[in-house]
C-alpha cells in the first residue's frame, strides 16, 4: 500500500493534478506519525503508511491553497465530505487518495496490554485481527479488537466512500456499538445530577488550550465564539463553568460534521473523555434526523435541511 | 398603594423594612423561591400572542421575562446556556407554528436546534423541564398561558437551578433578575 501510495502521489505531482500534498510520515517519537504537507516530489518517499496514522488530515485542508492531494481514512474522506457540503473545500480541489482502514491502534491501550511505557516497547506489528507486541526481545500476541481506539471499533464505513484512487480492496465494516459506546452507556445509566457532577470534574482539569478545536477537521470558524468580546460569552479564564459551556456549544456546532474521528479526545492534554459528548451529538443527528455524516457530498448539511413532520413531540 | 413593591426582585430586607415602617402592616411571608423562566418569543407569533394574552387579561404566571427575537431561528443554542448559567431557572423559546414562518424557514430550522439542544443537554445531565420549546400564533393567547403556566409547573417540580453554582463561590456571573 505504501509503495503504491508513493508512486501515485509521485505521478499527480508530476503531471500536475495536484501542486501539494497532505500525508503521514513518521513521527519523532516511537509509533508516532506527523502530518506532511509538500509540494516537492523528492519528499514523496517520507510518506508512510502504517497502524499508528491517527491524524484526520482534513484539518489541513481549509488553510492549504491550490489542488491538493490527500491521504484519507474512512472517517476523514467522510470529513472531507462534510467540509464540501459546508462549501469550505471545493471537490474538484481535492485529489483523495483513500486508505481502506481497519482502525488505529491506542497506544495507551496497548501500554495497558503489555503492562509497559511505550518507550520499552520494541516493536508492535499488526496482522490482520492480531496485534504482535515485542518487549524486551520476547513476543505477545493480542486481539486487534482490545488495542484500537474506542471509535475505531464502532466505525460503520472504514473504506472511504468518496475517493479518486483506493489504495487497497475496501474492508468489511463491523461496527461494535456496545464496545464502542462503553463510556457513553455507563454515563446513559446514572442520575442526571451525577452525570452533571461527572462533566463538571472533568471540566475542572480543562486548561482550554483549545487543542480540541484547532484539531478538529469540523471546527473551522475564523472566529470563535469564545474568543467574541462583545458580548463576551464566556471567560478566557479556565474555570470549569466556561469549560463546560464552551465544549457542549462546540459539541452542538460539530454536530451534522462531526465523524466521531476521535481527533479531539487524542489532543487533550488532560484526557476529558470528549468522544463521550461528540459520539452522542453523531447518535442524536442519526436518532433525531436519520442524518449520516458525510455519506452525501450533494446533501445539504444537517442545520440547512428539514423535514416538515419531524421532532414535534419535544415542542409544545 | 400596592403593599408589595413593585420590584418584586428587589432584596426583601430593603422593600419589607420600609413598608413596615410607613404602613405597620405585617407583610405576607415572601415566597421562598419561584422559578425565573426565560422566553425568546418570536417577533411575529409568539409576542404577538404574549401581548394579546396581557390585553385581553389572561391571568398566567409572573415567571416569565420576555426577550423579543425577529424569529425563533434566531435563537442560538449559546443562549439557552448562557441563560442557565446567569442562575435562570428555566428557557422556553417560542415561534410560529410550522409553516407559518415569516422568513419560510426559519422555525424548521430552530426546531432541529432545539431538538438536539435539549436531547443533548438532557445527557450532559441538565433536567429536560429546564429547556421548553412551543409554537404559538398570534391569536393564541390561551395557548401562551398554559404553555407558561405548565412550564412553570415543570420548573417547580425540578426546583432551583443550581447546575453552575460553587459551593460558597457563586456562579461568578450576574444572577438573573
Amino acid at each position: 500500500m505504501e509503495q503504491r501510495l508513493r508512486s501515485e502521489v509521485k505521478a499527480l505531482l508530476e503531471q500536475g493534478k495536484i501542486d501539494r500534498v497532505i500525508g503521514f510520515e513518521p513521527g519523532s517519537l516511537k509509533f508516532t506519525t506527523t502530518p506532511l504537507i509538500t509540494s516537492d516530489g523528492g519528499d514523496v518517499d517520507r510518506l508512510v503508511i502504517n497502524p499508528f496514522i491517527v491524524n484526520n488530515l482534513s484539518t489541513y485542508l481549509t488553510g492549504t491553497s491550490g489542488r491538493v492531494g490527500i491521504v484519507a481514512k474512512g472517517c476523514d474522506s467522510r470529513s472531507i465530505v462534510s467540509l464540501i457540503q459546508d462549501n469550505k473545500v471545493l471537490r474538484e480541489n481535492v485529489v483523495i487518495i483513500g486508505i481502506p482502514c481497519s482502525g488505529v491502534i491506542d497506544l495507551t491501550k496497548v501500554e495497558r496490554l503489555a503492562g509497559k511505557d511505550r518507550d520499552e516497547l520494541d516493536d508492535i506489528v499488526r496482522q490482520g485481527d492480531k496485534i504482535t507486541v515485542t518487549v524486551d526481545g520476547k513476543k505477545k500476541e493480542f486481539l486487534a479488537s482490545e488495542a484500537l481506539f474506542d471509535n475505531c471499533l464502532g466505525c460503520e464505513f472504514p473504506t472511504p466512500r468518496e475517493y479518486d484512487i483506493l489504495l487497497d480492496e475496501p474492508v468489511t465494516p463491523s461496527p461494535d456499538k456496545a464496545i464502542s459506546e462503553q463510556k457513553l452507556d455507563s454515563l446513559r445509566e446514572i442520575p442526571p445530577e451525577q452525570r452533571w457532577q461527572f462533566w463538571k470534574e472533568e471540566f475542572s482539569r480543562c486548561i482550554r488550550c483549545y487543542a480540541c478545536r484547532n484539531v478538529c477537521p469540523a471546527c473551522f470558524c475564523e472566529r470563535c465564539f469564545v474568543e467574541e468580546s462583545e458580548p463576551q460569552w464566556v471567560l478566557p479564564v479556565p474555570r470549569w463553568q466556561d469549560n463546560l459551556i464552551f465544549q457542549v456549544i462546540r459539541s452542538i456546532h460539530v454536530v451534522g460534521r462531526c465523524t466521531d474521528c476521535g481527533e479531539c479526545e487524542r489532543a487533550c492534554p488532560v484526557n476529558i473523555p470528549l468522544r463521550s459528548l461528540t459520539r452522542e451529538m453523531c447518535n442524536l443527528a442519526e436518532e433525531l434526523f436519520n442524518y449520516k455524516v458525510g455519506i452525501d457530498k450533494e446533501a445539504p448539511p444537517l442545520f440547512i435541511a428539514y423535514e416538515l413532520e419531524e421532532a414535534e413531540d419535544l415542542i409544545r | 398603594m400596592p403593599v408589595v413593591s413593585q420590584h418584586a426582585r428587589m432584596p426583601s430586607s430593603v422593600c419589607s423594612i420600609d413598608i413596615l415602617h410607613f404602613t405597620g402592616v405585617k407583610l405576607k411571608q415572601a415566597k421562598e423561591w419561584e422559578p425565573k423562566l426565560l422566553g425568546f418569543l418570536c417577533r411575529w407569533c409568539s409576542y404577538a400572542g404574549a401581548d394579546l394574552a396581557g390585553t385581553s387579561r389572561k391571568k398566567y404566571p409572573a415567571s416569565i421575562r420576555v426577550i423579543k427575537v425577529p424569529c425563533s431561528g434566531r435563537v442560538d443554542p449559546l443562549f439557552i446556556l448562557k441563560a442557565l448559567q446567569m442562575g435562570f431557572d428555566g428557557v422556553l423559546v417560542s415561534g410560529c407554528h410550522p409553516g407559518d414562518c415569516h422568513y419560510q424557514t426559519g422555525n424548521y430550522r430552530a426546531r432541529r436546534r432545539i431538538a438536539i439542544t435539549k436531547k443533548f443537554l438532557e445527557y450532559a445531565g441538565i433536567e429536560p423541564e429546564r429547556i421548553q420549546a412551543s409554537w404559538v400564533s398570534a391569536s393564541e393567547a390561551v395557548k401562551f398561558t398554559g404553555v407558561v403556566t405548565e412550564v412553570t409547573k415543570g420548573l417547580e417540580r425540578v426546583g432551583a437551578n443550581k447546575l453552575f453554582v460553587d459551593e460558597g463561590q457563586g456562579d461568578g456571573t450576574a444572577t438573573a433578575q
